[in-house]
């Protein structure tokens, strides 16, 4: 299995009022394993509705895509939701955590969501993470009342928890300062180079697709061959 | 295939949630709890009122059978004084040859006023034999009982109930003694019944029946006939024996032979309905009380529409949705339904001190099965809004 994703002429519509809008138009795309790839677009591009196609959050209207292997465009609620708990990992810009639950809740959540046994100790796993990242001081805090480069290492730790093959970040610095903003691309690249994780980086910023290895850019729903 | 380590920590998730919402929770509980408790109180108020009926039923003995006239009181079509047999001192006879029969009470019955010092009070003359002492179960506070040669002899002496003594006497043992008037007819008062709590016993003028003859009885008849059987199982055979012995004179439809189990039945019936009506209104307050359920947890999904978003990216299926707002509304409403056995209970212990009042297993079950089905019912439509949400527009929400 070479490739981690490929989309096939791949569609996304929606109906807005009685209009048919367009976000993703005739996408084919292949990402390879263990690949670092940055997806640039402004906003209103289809950048998001395009990572939300390959996280499974959505269906395309038209068009294949295959994660790890299979054809996801024909899975049911719960073979999908099955990948998105197993296989991918989302990293937001806004961080969605769960602000009434603490550090540590938030992080041992997808564990809970897992329908096989699981092989580790979700526990353990999840202090090793925080100490990894730098947070364990931080674990019963709730999020609210850490900063946003904390929240965010938070979610990326939660994205990490079940151990994914991709990691999907949609403007992971964008509600960061540059300096915290660096941390968290550092964190992603050394995730691609260390655990051999895919990384998706989604975002609008030239100097941090920069730090990609590969970038590819989407305008008006298309991918087209150089971002202006 | 819920597996019990996913529901525990639903159930944990959920009670999480309670006390971090402490005020919200027991107002959504309270509508429930009231309908609750409402329900298990008229249950109970129920049960107890049937058994004090019973109690009363049995205090009367149940080796008792009755006959009345007309086709009976089980038989629905007019019991009373109207129509039908006019029993006799002939039938008294006849009856008391019944094989196990231990005695039988010709039964003079009529409303009449009593005098006495110049009171006059309303009263139920009870034109008995001395038998009907034993069959009563209930002891004298003054005076003495009259005895088979009074009955025999018609003597005019009576025992008067208790309230009528004491409503005409100054104390109800100072009518022992005196002499009282039943229209034309002037007897003595040898004895007071101590108080039997319903309303023809307490205001009874007991005399020997065939001091009736005359003015008050010209035809000599009886209204009923109490036949006292020697044990509960012969119960049966004598009232065949007495059907047998009656229908020699007159016939089926004249008369109605019944005994304690058919009254109390009926009686059952009665209760039985109003019983079913009065838990019907008492369930209005438990559909409201779902309704409040279902309003707030309609405002829960929208107040976590984002967090659905999140759980839902992270792999919860629309099941695991649907079930953890399922569990919410059921613990919500099991959690009232507790509270308001628990506030019935402490109102029927109270109740327990004037009336025999009973909560009974049937009480609890219906409780857990009417408050889980309420959470259920009710938590099912707002659970299925946020199943159905899609993880995109829900975790775009704000």
């Amino acid at each position: 299995m070479f490739y981690m994703i490929k989309l096939e002429n791949v569609f996304k519509s929606y109906i807005l009022g009685d209009e048919e809008v367009v976000a993703v138009k005739d996408v084919s795309l292949t990402i390879k394993e263990k690949e670092f790839i940055g997806i640039m677009g402004t906003s209103g591009s289809g950048k998001s509705t395009l990572m939300h196609l390959i996280g499974l959050l959505e269906q395309p209207s038209k068009g294949k895509i295959y994660l790890d292997g299979k054809d996801i465009s024909k899975l049911t609620d719960n073979e999908l939701s099955k990948i998105r708990n197993k296989t991918v990992g989302f990293v937001f810009q806004s961080f969605n955590l769960i602000n009434r639950f603490t550090v540590f809740e938030n992080i041992l959540l997808p564990t809970k969501y897992s329908k096989e046994l699981l092989k580790f100790d979700p526990k353990a796993k999840a202090e090793d993470l925080l100490k990894r990242f730098g947070i364990y001081e931080r674990r019963n805090f709730f999020p609210n009342k850490i900063s946003g480069g904390q929240q965010q290492r938070v979610a990326i730790v939660r994205a990490l928890i079940m151990g994914p093959k991709i990691i999907l970040a949609d403007e992971p610095t964008g509600n960061l300062d540059s300096k915290t903003g660096e941390e968290i691309l550092d964190i992603l690249g050394n995730l691609n180079r260390e655990f051999g994780v895919t990384v998706i980086l989604v975002t609008h910023e030239h100097d941090i697709a920069a730090k990609t290895k590969r970038q590819i850019y989407i305008k008006d729903g298309q991918l087209v061959e150089r971002y202006l | 295939m819920v597996n019990i380590k996913e529901y525990t920590h639903l159930m944990k998730a959920a009670i999480e949630d309670f006390r971090r919402n402490k005020v919200r929770t027991a107002l959504t509980s309270l509508g429930i709890m009231i309908g609750v408790m409402s329900v298990v109180l008229l249950i109970a108020l129920g049960l107890g009122l049937k058994n004090y009926i019973e109690d009363q039923f049995n205090s009367m003995g149940a080796n008792l059978v009755m006959i009345m006239p007309g086709s009976g009181i089980s038989g629905g079509t007019g019991a009373g004084m109207v129509g039908g047999a006019e029993f006799d001192e002939r039938d008294v006879n006849s009856l008391i040859r019944i094989p196990n029969v231990k005695y039988v009470i010709p039964v003079f019955f009529k409303a009449a006023g009593v005098e006495a010092g110049g009171e006059k009070k309303n009263s139920y003359i009870m034109g008995v034999n001395e038998d009907y002492f034993r069959l009563m179960n209930k002891e004298l506070i003054g005076g003495e009982e009259f005895t088979k040669s009074d009955v025999a002899a018609g003597t005019k002496v009576t025992v008067l109930g208790y309230a009528l003594a004491d409503n005409l006497f100054e104390n109800p043992t100072d009518a022992v003694g005196k002499t009282v008037r039943l229209e034309n007819l002037r007897v003595k008062v040898i004895g007071v019944m101590e108080k039997t709590g319903d309303n023809e016993g307490d205001n009874a003028v007991i005399l020997p029946y065939k001091a009736t003859y005359g003015s008050l009885n010209p035809k000599k008849t009886f209204w009923s006939l109490y036949i006292g059987v020697e044990s509960k199982d012969q119960v049966t055979n004598v009232k065949e024996g007495v059907e047998e012995t009656l229908l020699k004179r007159y016939k089926e439809d004249d008369f109605s032979v019944t005994d304690q189990t058919d009254l109390l039945s009926t009686v059952n019936q009665i209760f039985n309905i109003v019983n079913s009506v009065l838990i019907a209104i008492g369930s209005i307050s438990l559909l409201v009380g779902g309704i409040g359920i279902m309003n707030i947890m309609y405002a829960t999904v929208t107040e976590r529409t984002k967090e659905v978003g999140i759980r839902r990216a992270v792999g919860a299926t629309q099941r695991d949705i649907l079930l953890q707002f399922l569990t919410e509304s059921l613990i919500l409403s099991v959690f009232g339904g507790v509270l308001g056995l628990i506030f019935a209970s402490l109102i029927v212990l109270v109740v327990r001190i004037f009336f025999p009042a009973a909560i009974n297993l049937l009480s609890v079950l219906i409780t857990f099965g009417i408050s889980s089905a309420i959470g259920v019912f009710f938590g099912v439509f707002p659970a299925r809004r946020a199943a159905r949400l899609t993880p995109i527009e829900a975790i775009r929400y704000e």
